[in-house]
């Protein structure tokens, strides 16, 4: 009984302590995502690709905003698309602008067949904005990008 | 000397139309070419550079991965099971080795 109440209290702070976190997490977010940041993003996007995005809310880049691993950041990105022969995604390129080397990885999916949904984990040597660009079946380049704050370089 | 190890999680049987998550990692310490060792030398980069899976022999999902896919990497996708048949994962490192697993999926 007395082990339950300690294992109920442990679990109310370790909530407060989430919550708070949590908190300074979304204040975090909500200064970064100016429209500044997102034409920057796009101009980051247009050094290392040579082509032009556009953001779209069609790309779910879902990575946690702070992180202290640097070597091992969760990395899951979903698209919304049907998959059909006329409608789909063709590839989805992952950079990080910050990384000594900026591509990360390059996922390939085939209409009917595989979902544009996949999940890794990446190195991130800073904090910087995370980028997936995605071409469609019609030629356009989709992208979303994401703040990840890590604390360790895990790129060295 | 290392020997990079795969292993990957896949249903058994699938209902036709079924989306089924696939989840893979190989053993594998992706090194960069960043790194120095003892002597300052540089340590040379040896990585998986692409995962491939096919299903029946058509290839139904790819990734190229770069410096930056974490050591041991861990890729979790998902397919559409359309036939039952043979799904082949093949992970190829850099300089030549291939690393293989197969897997019978039950499609009714």
């Amino acid at each position: 009984m007395a082990e339950t109440t300690v294992a109920q209290e442990v679990t109310r702070r370790t909530i407060l302590a989430a919550a708070i976190a949590g908190g300074a997490g979304l204040a975090g977010v909500a200064v970064a995502a100016t429209p500044e940041a997102d034409a920057d993003a796009v101009e980051e996007a247009r050094r290392m690709t040579g082509k032009v995005v556009t953001l779209s809310p069609r790309l779910h880049l879902l990575m946690p905003s702070h992180f202290a691993n640097g070597y091992i950041v969760p990395f899951t990105l979903r698209i919304d698309s049907k998959m059909t022969d006329t409608d789909h995604v063709r590839q989805v390129q992952v950079l990080a602008p910050r990384n000594p080397i900026n591509p990360v990885a390059t996922f390939y999916f085939v209409p009917g067949r595989s979902e544009p949904a996949v999940s890794t984990r990446i190195r991130l040597a800073e904090p910087q904005d995370v980028l997936a660009i995605a071409e469609m079946n019609d030629g356009a380049l989709l992208m979303a990008r994401t703040f990840v704050e890590v604390e360790t370089n895990g790129c060295n | 000397m290392f020997t990079p190890t795969p292993r990957v999680q896949v249903p058994r049987s699938a209902t036709r139309g079924e989306v089924i998550e696939i989840k893979t990692l190989i053993e594998h310490p992706m090194e960069t070419g960043l790194r120095l060792d003892s002597n300052g030398e540089v340590i040379p980069r040896k990585i998986i550079n692409e995962f491939i899976c096919r299903y029946n022999g058509e290839v139904v999902f790819r990734t190229d991965l770069h410096e930056a896919v974490a050591a041991n990497p861990f890729i979790s996708f998902s397919l559409r099971a359309t036939t039952s048949g043979r799904l082949d994962f093949i992970w190829n490192e850099d300089f030549g080795a291939v690393y293989a697993l197969n897997h019978t999926l039950l499609v009714d």
